[in-house]
């Protein structure tokens, strides 16, 4: 007796001879599209302020060990209030595009009202996402990213994560990748609790996601000086500025640290 | 120094390196129900976590579908949330089948392992329960394993900390190891229902101890409470460390 | 032959995997930082350990003194750095009573990693060595496999990302004490709320040029749990007296004595 559970109502190697895995053409391992990243995109981070929410991301897609390319766009504008930023494997993220591009057209196609009434919401634009996302996982073969979602509904922040396995979630702040650990902890310094969006300004909002930048571009190997910063505001709409660089950097001090120990000189 | 000649000097680590992507993980967080003589509860933490991050501190897990039940499924919040949904669209196509009749606790149950089962081979990785009333107004809780086995219960705990909290619950929900003072062992303490006060009390005091000990536990508890009158939510606040 | 002995690593490995695997120590999940200020130099810490998800101890203390103004705080498996604290402390002792010095952080340092390095990372300690000697202050970090790093500011353990953002962004040079003692607390806090290996507490030691050092045991207690909503106490009798047998360990004898005398 075979006590495999995997031998399990099959029919015995001993009387019938070794199943032939052509019958069916079956495979004799199952199908696997799993693949890994190749060249990839660090972190985005977000926010929720008063009157809306900002989104960031760097510009680098990283070969590796290589910085290979250094102005890959990574925040997508969808519709008129809606961002979705990108992280993990950047030909997925390319796939991701022309699907939300394709969901933007169908839209405008399918809406009938002049103003706008049937148009696409950040909470729209996720859940086709996230339906995606896990439609692939479930499939074995993952779009091997991490996205945020932010946007702005009724007049309402809305922020939303998912990601390569489908698992999903929303926070006042949310950060993928490295900014989870580095950037999430100076974000929630600001706006902790939902209750504490309403007391966050837009002034004080963007002076932390700078900031948080910034310690990324210290401490995160794969990570580039150059960014782009999205703002989805009540009053000032869909805001996309790009080419920003990490300003303020302290140097000064490293030039005193001498060797890693007993050195003096 | 040498090595000791022996018959596993022959064994080899002939596993390969393996890089297949796991189409799991472990969300945390932890439910409980209890069912009371005309009322059932179930709670969570609101805790979303993957290994030593928190995710969100406020991601309600627990579910009012409708017709007084409430769901959870906790553990890979992903496959918790398809659960959730094909659940939630099961139940509408049963309203549109059967001129809108209420779908009873042991039919949702039923039709909940016929979910899970469906999927035995790629399974959901959750611990479901549901609580609701019923169909002679008791108190009723049901749970179930990730491939569909299930079970209708006094109480339940699921998740991350359901091994801390179930002994305390079979402890002071059904007495048990407890027995009349006096009666040198003879008697057990006999079993009465809880009032909903009482069980509120139970709940608050099981997940705050998670809280102090198990890591992917806390933020927030919310409490789902089924009476006649309907589905009723509590919130209470818990450490965020 | 001096050395190591490897001779048990094959069946090691094969009872490994064989069985449940090997033993798993307690494990301090941390969070721990050092920084430099105006004429000293402070470490802070964490208390909570932990045993995979369970918490272990939430209020352990991982802030050891090596010699009276040489601290460290230690990150990694507890009896490691426990142990290696405590062995290199003696050390040091003897090593300042045989050259009628004071102990130098330097001195220290060397022991730690000469020690570990020997040890090849299988002593999972990580640790940041603070202190003031003759020399004046001094910041380091010792990694399990014997490498180290000076620096004004440096954080260790599952939460030194945390920390360190906090570091990052607020750390600058010539600090006074009072601020250095709120950035240290407030960078182990960003460790406490975000990293769920740490928790609790926050320890801090501060070490200043020509003064004794400051050991601050829970500096900040953020995390005090609220009470409970019932009391459960049993009624006397709930739980059964099966048997009842009282063991006399030693004989009894009673005598009178005259205290008067």
């Amino acid at each position: 007796m075979n006590h495999d559970p995997f031998s399990w109502g099959r029919p015995s190697d001993e009387t019938y001879g070794a199943y032939n895995t052509q019958i069916a053409q079956a495979p004799s391992f199952p199908k696997m599209n799993t693949q890994q990243p190749i060249v990839t995109g660090t972190s985005v981070i977000s926010m929720k302020y008063d009157n809306g929410v900002i989104i960031a991301a760097d510009n680098l897609g990283s070969y590796g060990l290589l910085l290979r390319f250094t102005d890959v766009e990574r925040l997508i504008p969808v519709g008129q209030n809606t961002v979705v930023g990108i992280s993990g494997d950047i030909s997925d993220m390319q796939h991701l595009e022309q699907l939300l591009d394709e969901l933007e057209t169908e839209n405008q196609y399918d809406n009938s009202s002049a103003d706008g009434a049937e148009a696409l919401k950040p909470s729209y634009v996720f859940e086709y996402l996230a339906t995606v996302m896990y439609n692939r996982r479930s499939k074995m073969n993952p779009l091997w990213n991490a996205l945020i979602v932010a946007g702005l509904e009724d007049g309402k922040p809305f922020l939303r994560y998912v990601n390569l396995l489908g698992v999903t979630y929303s926070s006042p702040t949310l950060a993928t990748g490295f900014g989870a650990h580095l950037a999430l902890p100076l974000l929630r310094r600001v706006v902790d609790t939902e209750a504490d969006v309403g007391k966050t300004t837009l002034e004080t909002a963007e002076k932390t996601m700078l900031e948080s930048m910034k310690v990324l571009y210290y401490r995160d190997a794969r990570s580039s000086r150059k960014f782009s910063l999205a703002i989805i505001d009540n009053d000032q709409g869909l805001v996309i500025k790009k080419g920003l660089k990490v300003e303020g950097m302290a140097w000064e001090f490293a030039k005193n640290i001498r060797g890693y120990g007993t050195q003096k000189v | 120094m040498n090595t000791i000649a022996s018959e596993y000097s022959s064994e080899k680590q002939s596993t390969p390196i393996e890089h297949s992507f796991n189409p799991y993980s472990d969300n945390g967080g932890t439910i409980l129900g209890i069912a009371g003589e005309d009322f059932a509860v179930l709670a969570g933490d609101t805790r979303h976590t993957t290994d030593y991050s928190i995710n969100s501190r406020y991601e309600p897990k627990v579910f009012d579908c409708g017709d007084g039940i409430v769901m959870s499924a906790n553990g890979f919040a992903a496959d918790g949330e398809a659960l959730l949904k094909r659940f939630k669209n099961s139940m509408k196509w049963y309203h549109f089948d059967n001129n809108d009749k209420k779908l009873s606790m042991n039919a949702a149950a039923r039709n909940i392992q016929h979910l899970l089962y469906g999927k035995r081979f790629f399974p959901y990785y959750v611990h479901t329960i549901i609580a609701g009333l019923d169909e002679d107004g008791k108190g009723s809780v049901f749970s179930f394993d990730p491939v569909g086995s299930y079970e209708r219960e006094q109480c339940r705990a699921g998740g991350a900390a359901a091994s801390l909290i179930m002994p305390f619950l079979d402890n002071q929900v059904n007495f048990k190891n407890q027995y009349v003072p006096g009666t040198d062992g003879k008697e057990k303490r006999p079993v009465k229902f809880l009032t909903v006060d009482e069980v509120i009390k139970l709940v608050r005091d099981a997940f705050t101890s998670a809280t102090e000990r198990h890591i992917h536990v806390g933020d927030g508890l919310e409490i789902l409470i089924v009476t006649k009158d309907g589905v009723r939510k509590e919130y209470y606040p818990l450490k965020r460390d | 032959m001096a050395g190591l002995s490897f001779d048990n690593f094959q069946r090691n490995q094969f009872l490994a995997s064989k069985s449940q695997g090997q033993p798993k120590a307690t494990s301090t999940g941390t969070t721990i930082v050092g920084l430099k200020f105006d004429g000293g130099v402070l470490i802070a810490a964490d208390t909570r350990s932990t045993q995979g998800p369970i918490v272990a101890d939430k209020n352990c203390a991982k802030l050891h003194r090596i010699a009276p103004r040489i601290w460290c705080a230690g990150a990694g498996t507890a009896a490691d750095t426990e142990a290696v604290t405590q062995l290199i402390g003696s050390n040091i002792e003897l090593h300042s009573l045989s050259t009628g010095r004071q102990p130098r952080v330097v001195t220290t340092l060397q022991m730690l990693k000469q020690h570990l390095f020997k040890y090849q990372g299988h002593l999972g300690a990580y640790l940041i060595v603070a202190g003031v000697d003759p020399t004046g202050a001094h910041l380091m970090s010792v990694q399990a496999h014997g490498s180290t790093d000076v620096g004004f500011y440096l954080s260790l353990g599952s939460g030194s990302l945390a920390a360190m953002a906090v570091l990052e962004s607020q750390w600058r040079e010539g600090l006074s004490r009072e601020e250095a003692i709120e950035l240290a607390a407030d960078a182990i806090e960003a460790g406490i709320w975000n990293d769920l290996g740490s928790g609790s507490n926050v320890d801090v030691c501060v070490m200043e040029v020509g003064k004794d050092a400051a050991y601050m045991r829970n500096y900040r207690t953020p995390n005090v749990r609220e009470p409970k909503q019932q009391s459960y106490k049993f009624a006397r009798g709930t739980t059964a007296v099966l048997k009842e047998s009282i063991i006399n360990v030693c004989d009894v004898e009673e005598q009178e004595v005259d205290v008067s005398a």
